[in-house]
C-alpha cells in the first residue's frame, strides 16, 4: 500500500484532531458499572468481579466471627442466638448466590479459557446459571426450612 | 456474547490466569466439601454448630487436614483475584510490585491466623 501524500497526511491528522481523543468505555473498576450497551458476556463478567469482592469480605468476616470460638463457649453460644435470626439467614442466601455465581461463572471462563467449548460458551453460561439457580433454591429452602 | 473478556477468549493465559483457575476448580471441590459436611449437616438452626461441636468437627484427622487446605487455597485464590482487580486500576510497574508483595504478606498472614485458630480449637476437644 503506498504512503499517501505528505498534505494529506496532514489533512487526515487535521481531521482527527477535529474528532478530539478516541472516547472508549472506561477500563477499571468504573466500567463494571457501566450497564449500557452491554452483552451478556460483560454483564458475567462485571457480576464475576462484583463477587469477588464480596467474598474476599466475607472471607475476613468469617474469620473474625470464628474468632468468638476462642471466648469459650459462651462467647460462640450468644453469637449463635443473633446469627439464627431471619434477616441473618437472608444473609446465607445471598452468601450462597455469590458463591454458586462466581463458581459456576469461573468455571465456564476456567473451561474457555483452557480451550473446551470456546464456540458454545454462552450455552455454558446459561446452563451453568440454571444448575445453579436450582442449587440455590435447594439451598435457601433448606435454610428457610432450618429457621 | 458478542464482548468477552479477555479471560473468556482464552487469550490471557498467564501463569497467574492459570493460577487462578486452577485454584477455582479446587475451591469449587472444597467449598462444597466444606459447606455440606460443616453447615448442610447439621440439624440446628441455620445450620450452624454450637461451641462443642465445632470442637468436635475440627478435631477430626481428617477435617481438620482439609479446613486447612480449604484455607490455603481460597487464601491463594482471593490474592490472586484481588491483585486482578487492583491490576485493573492501571497501576505502574513499580505499584504493581508492591500491590503484588502487600498481597503475598497478606495471603501469608491471613494462612497464619487460620491455621492457628483451627489449631488452638482443635486442641481444646
Amino acid at each position: 500500500m503506498s504512503r499517501p501524500p505528505a498534505d494529506d497526511l496532514d489533512d487526515i491528522q487535521a481531521a482527527r484532531d477535529a474528532r478530539g481523543p478516541v472516547l472508549r468505555k472506561s477500563p477499571g473498576p468504573t466500567a463494571w458499572f457501566d450497564i449500557r450497551k452491554r452483552s451478556t458476556g460483560h454483564w458475567a463478567f462485571s457480576l464475576n468481579r462484583i463477587t469477588s469482592l464480596g467474598l474476599v469480605f466475607y472471607l475476613y468476616l468469617h474469620l473474625a466471627v470464628l474468632s468468638m470460638l476462642l471466648g469459650g463457649k459462651d462467647s460462640w453460644n450468644g453469637f449463635l442466638d443473633i446469627a439464627t435470626q431471619p434477616l441473618f439467614l437472608g444473609f446465607d442466601v445471598l452468601l450462597i448466590f455469590g458463591l454458586l455465581f462466581h463458581g459456576l461463572n469461573g468455571l465456564r471462563v476456567a473451561l474457555v479459557g483452557s480451550g473446551v467449548a470456546p464456540d458454545h460458551q454462552k450455552a455454558l453460561f446459561w446452563s451453568f446459571m440454571v444448575f445453579g439457580a436450582i442449587l440455590l433454591l435447594g439451598a435457601a429452602l433448606h435454610i428457610a426450612g432450618s429457621g | 456474547m458478542a464482548t468477552m473478556t479477555p479471560e473468556a477468549t482464552g487469550v490471557h493465559r498467564s501463569r497467574t490466569w492459570r493460577a487462578t483457575a486452577a485454584s477455582g476448580v479446587a475451591l469449587l471441590v472444597l467449598v462444597t466439601i466444606h459447606m455440606v459436611a460443616h453447615h448442610f449437616v447439621v440439624e440446628e438452626v441455620g445450620g450452624l454448630r454450637d461451641y462443642a461441636q465445632v470442637l468436635e468437627y475440627v478435631s477430626n484427622p481428617v477435617m481438620f487436614v482439609l479446613e486447612i487446605l480449604f484455607l490455603v487455597v481460597v487464601t491463594a485464590h482471593a490474592m490472586l483475584g484481588l491483585r486482578s482487580v487492583l491490576f485493573d486500576f492501571g497501576l505502574s510497574v513499580r505499584s504493581k510490585r508492591l500491590v503484588a508483595r502487600g498481597l503475598l504478606v497478606l495471603g501469608i498472614a491471613t494462612v497464619a491466623y487460620g491455621v492457628t485458630l483451627i489449631s488452638v480449637l482443635a486442641s481444646r476437644a
